[in-house]
């Protein structure tokens, strides 16, 4: 594998992409959509506060970061999930397996080419983010963070259809596929974690000191016990954690509390009759992230601990090994053939 | 030797044994003709050769190297073109063979791409996208693609398929050059009174086994061969012939089966000595014809 011969196919396939279809109608309207929704949360905001909330920037951003997340999921399957087996429905792939690229060399290709193209949809959200960013409460470290893990978390989905557009003859079948996986990701891990949640719940007995007004050392109060039943979520936290959503909500930085200037300024027009609500507090990624924390804990423990570190390497894992898989299939001379499948 | 070696050449796909032992030589400098019947693993040997396939036996050597243990040195070797392709629609003739040359790892893939296009008649083309291409166009650019990198070996599976009779002529000419510059060729094709024109040897394949490799100027003589014949007066010809193996005459002429080039000669003499005014007797097909339709059933 070298970094030419990848730059090789990678322009290739996305000089072909370009060329296809109608990117800047569908660039258009991501980028229309996105401007649209970015506004109307805003002027809800304006709505509800009257103008008059710190922060306003803080409930538009986790929208629109949570709303980008969600179309991406939904676009970027299609981007790589008929590259390979659709390649050999066209007589393509196997001309160019007899070049000197190496098998790494196209699936990595194939792999960057697609990658970049949701890259370019991700960087079409930029307008919109920066005018959140003009509205305040939303620190550049965050929109850095959320980027890099929203790149991130696109990428596994990418690698994941690319490896099925490699194992499956039929590209309806692979394109199918890579939806149900999108699927399985989002809605799967919430309803198994849901699920899981209910089997994990366990019978505990629960002893304190009980109450005796004239207790002494010779003789001492009984405890009492209670029972009841609780269901464990530090058990099954992991189930919730591959999710995208979850991942993104918990992996973005937390808010920075309150400063003594901001409360003072509060406080100042709370005397003045004029209340503000500080919109920190609603931030919809940051109630998600307190959520998913609260559920990776010890029951008695009082804090949460991240949940992020674990999904996101999961599913950047999964998409490494989906790449190495692709790499091997495309490897040739091969050995064994699925059935039906012509090599040229 | 270079070239291209296999010996006893076995693959199977599942229960299906496409070859099940196919041997085959082709020199450096020649062209050699794969000939035989639909499935009887011309194509499956091919991608043997052409590093796309593992043989389940045998053993095989592409210039000099083998294709499973070194299929990268091989591929730097060889040219192959399948018998059907894809292009990338949405590219021009220029990008994609600039794409194949960069490929092959080409430093000078452009210059390379500018010399193919004008030897494939395509220069007025070359800016078009592939799809603006006539079907005998595209196989001209696909031949090209193959032989980007300046191939010692070349593979074609079918390459005059579809090709209109100019475009078969010079299809004919340029492997000829290009085996004169001392590439090994190898053409499997159906098209037999082109490769009695074109290959210098010839190994006929049937159901996976190589049952026959001759030089072409040596095939051996088939013994049953068909002789047409024609003469002014049909009639008299028709009664000369009473008792030998023809067929009902049509325009062209009557056809008869002989077993041998004397029984030719004989018939031809006596065809004379009747006195039927006889203009012309020849054989029908080439002897590559006559031998393959011996060989396989």
């Amino acid at each position: 594998m070298t970094l030419q011969g990848i730059i090789t196919v990678a322009e290739q396939e996305f000089t072909i992409r370009i060329r296809a279809g109608r990117w800047r109608w569908l660039l258009g309207a991501w980028f229309a959509v996105l401007t649209l929704v970015t506004l109307l949360i805003r002027l809800a905001v304006q709505t509800v506060d009257q103008g008059r909330a710190q922060d306003k920037g803080v409930i538009v951003y986790g929208g629109l970061t949570l709303l980008v997340l969600g179309l991406a999921l939904l676009v970027v399957p299609t981007l790589s999930a008929q590259s390979v087996n659709g390649d050999r429905e066209r007589g393509t792939l196997a001309t160019l397996q007899v070049t000197r690229l190496s098998a790494g060399d196209i699936a990595v290709g194939k792999f960057a080419a697609a990658w970049g193209t949701s890259l370019v949809f991700l960087a079409m959200t930029l307008p919109p983010v920066l005018y959140t960013m003009t509205q305040g409460g939303v620190p550049f470290g965050r929109v850095a963070v959320v980027t890099v893990v929203v790149a991130l978390l696109l990428g596994s989905v990418i690698a994941i259809s690319l490896c099925l557009s490699s194992l499956l003859h039929r590209t309806t079948t692979s394109g199918v596929l890579a939806y149900l996986v999108v699927f399985a990701l989002t809605v799967g891990t919430t309803v198994t974690f849901g699920l899981a949640l209910a089997l994990s719940s366990e019978r505990y007995t629960q002893t304190v000191p009980g109450y005796c007004p004239g207790a002494s050392a010779t003789d001492p109060c009984p405890y009492s016990s209670y029972q009841g039943t609780r269901t464990r979520a530090d058990r099954v936290w992991w189930l919730l954690a591959p999710n995208p959503f979850v991942i993104l909500a918990d992996a973005a930085p937390k808010l920075p509390p309150e400063t003594t200037a901001e409360r003072l300024q509060r406080e100042a027009l709370a005397l003045r009759g004029v209340h503000v609500t500080n919109l920190r507090d609603s931030d919809p990624l940051s109630g998600l992230g307190r959520a998913v924390r609260g559920a990776h804990k010890a029951p008695g423990a009082s804090n949460g601990s991240p949940v992020w570190p674990w999904g996101l390497g999961f599913d950047v894992l999964v998409g490494v090994g989906a790449l190495w898989v692709t790499a091997r299939r495309l490897r040739t001379p091969s050995r064994d053939l699925p059935l039906g499948q012509r090599v040229a | 030797m270079d070239g291209v070696v296999a010996h006893g050449v076995r693959r199977s796909f599942g229960p299906v044994q496409a070859v099940r032992g196919i041997d085959l030589t082709a020199r450096p400098g020649e062209v050699t003709a794969l000939v035989g019947p639909n499935g009887a693993g011309k194509t499956t040997l091919l991608l043997v050769l052409a590093t796309l396939l593992v043989p389940d036996a045998g053993t095989v050597s592409v210039a000099g190297h083998d294709p499973v243990a070194e299929p990268d040195e091989v591929r730097a070797r060889m040219g192959w073109s399948p018998d059907v392709f894809g292009l990338y629609d949405n590219l021009t003739c220029r990008e994609y063979l600039q794409f194949c040359g960069r490929a092959m790892k080409l430093v000078h893939y452009e210059a390379r791409a500018a010399e193919l296009l004008e030897q494939a008649r395509l220069v007025e083309k070359a800016d078009l996208p592939v799809h603006a291409l006539s079907r005998g166009q595209k196989q001209r650019l696909g031949l090209m693609r193959a032989l980007v990198h300046s191939p010692q070996v070349l593979l074609l599976d079918e390459p005059a398929a579809g090709l209109d009779p100019r475009s078969r002529v010079e299809l004919r000419e340029l492997l000829r050059r290009l085996a004169a510059e001392g590439a090994a060729v190898i053409v499997s094709s159906h098209l037999l009174a082109d490769l009695e024109e074109l290959a210098d040897a010839v190994v006929f394949v049937d159901q996976g086994v190589t049952v026959g490799e001759h030089r072409l100027d040596a095939l051996p003589a088939a013994a049953t061969r068909t002789w047409r014949l024609r003469a002014l007066e049909l009639a008299p010809l028709l009664k000369a012939l009473k008792g030998t193996d023809h067929d009902e005459p049509t325009a062209a002429g009557v056809d008869v089966r002989l077993p041998s080039d004397e029984a030719a000669a004989d018939l031809l003499a006596t065809l004379v000595g009747k006195g039927v005014r006889v203009v012309s007797c020849q054989p029908v097909g080439g002897q590559l014809e006559a031998t393959y339709l011996e060989l396989t059933q």
